[in-house]
């Protein structure tokens, strides 16, 4: 009977509070999705102030639950009835879950202190996990957010790895990005009614952009692990300056440089086509000091390029790509598509791009027989009508780019790629193939070429 | 600029806390890319003079390493008739973006002290360091006294 009297009391009291705050309307309400784990949402205005009881008190009697036998989890952690909301981090259009208990003696077990997950999850020791605590409004996860197209703050958010469910608890705290990153390394329990898991499940791990409003469960973006704040004050290997937020290399060392010098450092490299094309990581570089097995592995990095420079990243990933499958890109000036091209057939035709009949080998026009070499691939003897041979030699579009081309470029004697000569010593390292070659002699660098000729 | 505010830095550090064996850096002001100075050998028979040297640090340092040239002519079995010298520590496989200017000077006075006969630019001169050591310091000594700069006074 006093069960009954309290909860009309409860239900009275808080219609009451909707009500008022209806009347005077909040300044700074939070909108905010309540998922129940009946498969409702409720779309309510929560007061930043308000604590966890109070909105367990508003959403009880749409579970048809009394207010302690409601559960409110939001990222993966029950939220204890004494946090207040504007310390839990969440945005504008965030979701909560709430759970209605089916059995009140779990939650006994379950009634240590919550602690919020946010930005402490790093390889720390514990004096700097103690630092980042003090430094929390310091401290963010990097995100890259498609939809702000922009490196933005992230926030970490978890969810069931079956049903997706966002009404997951899980058992620890992940320690490193190594738990975030890979999947089934933190265990948890499911709320979801209908999933599979349940009792014992795994969490994925996942971010939001936090600088726009939430549009819905699939606005998530790519955390950009490398990025780091700078609570160490590193200062950075290139410029030596100590910024606050820093790109840390996968290298042992984990080298450090400063955003602007990894663009600087990043399109650099790029320029001169010194990105490999790894099997698993993609079109990658390693870190600035030379350190072995320091590709980066996560190529949405490079999303700190600009947009034209991204742009000229995905075209050289692509040709390398092609390149490497055994295809070959359209010589003709403007073109460059990619073919991918049947080993025993020497005509290839640019089908998706200009149309080009080109032969695989020499990569000239197509031709019958064998490849003239490219020095005097030009013949005018079989043209019948009489011209002068001088000014029909001059009269050539593109010939002055192409004698251009042949008067100050060398080709690599290995992968024949064109190569200009802008100053230095006669030793050559093609950019394409790494090979080192002789700019004098026109084959492999050798210690003769040093003592004869190394400066020309 | 990245290349620029760290040549700041250096430039300061290195005048803050200069090095005996190079001295008198000079910086236009308009482009802190190039600067010159004057290496002080210790070694005979380099020790006579001092010997003029340009660097130039490319628009990408430092992702891409200076060049160094010799201003003063000097009779060095590393170092051409154009003032070209090869040094390790600056070549493209070698550079590292977090070696410092200063570094680069040492190991270039450590090698103008010390000839490295075994990677010579000038392979006459090379060959007379190893078989007539007498006459080299002799040819160097007068070729020094005769195209060096002064040495600082202090």
């Amino acid at each position: 009977m006093a069960d009954i009297f309290n909860f009309i009391f409860g239900v009275v009291r808080n219609i009451f509070r909707m009500f008022s705050s209806s009347r005077n309307p909040l300044n700074n309400s939070l909108n905010i999705f309540i998922k129940c784990n009946t498969g409702n949402t409720l779309t309510v205005g929560l007061d930043p102030k308000w604590d966890i009881k109070d909105v367990k008190n508003i959403i009880a009697p749409k579970l048809g639950a009394n207010p302690d036998e409601v559960k409110i989890i939001f990222a993966g952690k029950e939220l204890d009835d004494s946090i207040i909301i504007e310390d839990c981090d969440l945005g504008e259009q965030s979701t909560l879950h709430a759970v209605k208990l089916k059995d009140l003696s779990i939650r006994a077990t379950k009634q240590k202190k919550c602690s919020l997950l946010r930005e402490t999850v790093e390889d720390e020791d514990e004096i700097t996990l103690l630092q980042e605590k003090n430094n929390r409004d310091k401290s963010h996860f990097y995100v890259y957010c498609s939809v702000c197209a922009a490196m933005k703050i992230g926030k970490l958010r978890i969810r069931c790895s079956k049903c997706k469910s966002g009404a997951f608890t899980v058992d620890t705290d992940p320690k490193s990005w190594n738990d975030v990153l890979k999947p089934n390394k933190i265990s948890g329990h499911c709320e979801q009614n209908d999933c599979p898991d349940g009792v014992f499940g795994w969490a994925q791990f996942y971010f939001r952009c936090a600088e726009h409003i939430c549009q819905g469960e699939n606005d998530i973006a790519v955390p950009l692990y490398l990025l780091k704040n700078n609570l160490r004050k590193i200062p950075c290997l290139a410029c030596t300056e100590i910024k606050d937020i820093v790109f840390v290399f996968t290298c042992r060392e984990a080298h450090v440089t400063c955003l602007e010098c990894f663009r600087v450092y990043a399109v650099l490299r790029l320029r001169e086509r010194q990105f490999v094309l790894d099997d698993s990581f993609g079109y990658t570089i390693s870190c600035p000091v030379g350190c072995e097995n320091s590709l980066i592995d996560e190529c949405h990095h490079f999303k700190l390029l600009t947009k034209e420079q991204y742009e000229m990243y995905q075209k050289f990933a692509t040709e390398e790509y092609i390149l490497k499958a055994g295809g070959v890109l359209c010589p003709q000036p403007g073109c460059g598509e990619g073919i991918i091209v049947d080993l025993k057939c020497d005509k290839i035709v640019c089908v998706n791009g200009c149309g080009y009949v080109f032969c695989r080998k020499c990569l000239q026009g197509y031709h019958i027989g064998e490849c003239n070499s490219v020095d005097n691939n030009i013949s005018i003897d079989n043209i019948q009508h009489v011209t002068d041979p001088a000014k029909a030699l001059q009269a050539r579009w593109d010939e002055a780019t192409n004698v251009a081309i042949r008067v100050t470029t060398k080709p690599c004697p290995k992968c024949r790629t064109a190569t200009e000569r802008s100053g230095g010593c006669m030793h050559m390292i093609c950019t394409r193939c790494s090979f080192h070659w002789c700019w004098v002699c026109q084959i492999e660098w050798s210690r003769d070429c040093m003592g004869t000729h190394w400066f020309g | 600029m990245a290349a620029t505010r760290r040549l700041q830095k250096e430039l300061n550090d290195m005048r803050v806390h200069g090095l005996k064996c190079f001295r008198d850096i000079q910086v236009d002001e308009s482009n802190i890319l190039s600067w010159t100075g004057l290496i002080v050998p210790e070694n005979p028979p380099f020790n006579k003079g001092a010997f003029r040297i340009e660097i130039n640090f490319p628009a990408e340092y430092p992702f891409k390493p200076p060049k160094i040239n010799f201003k003063t002519k000097i009779y060095h079995p590393n170092i051409d008739e154009k003032g070209q010298v090869c040094l390790p520590i600056i070549s493209a496989e070698n550079w590292k973006p977090a070696t410092k200017t200063d570094q680069v000077i040492q190991a270039l006075v450590a090698l103008v002290n010390d000839p490295e006969p075994e990677h010579p630019l000038r392979a006459e001169l090379a060959e007379e360091y190893l078989k007539d050591r007498k006459k080299f310091f002799k040819l160097a000594e007068e070729y020094t006294k005769k195209h060096s700069e002064k040495r600082p006074a202090d």
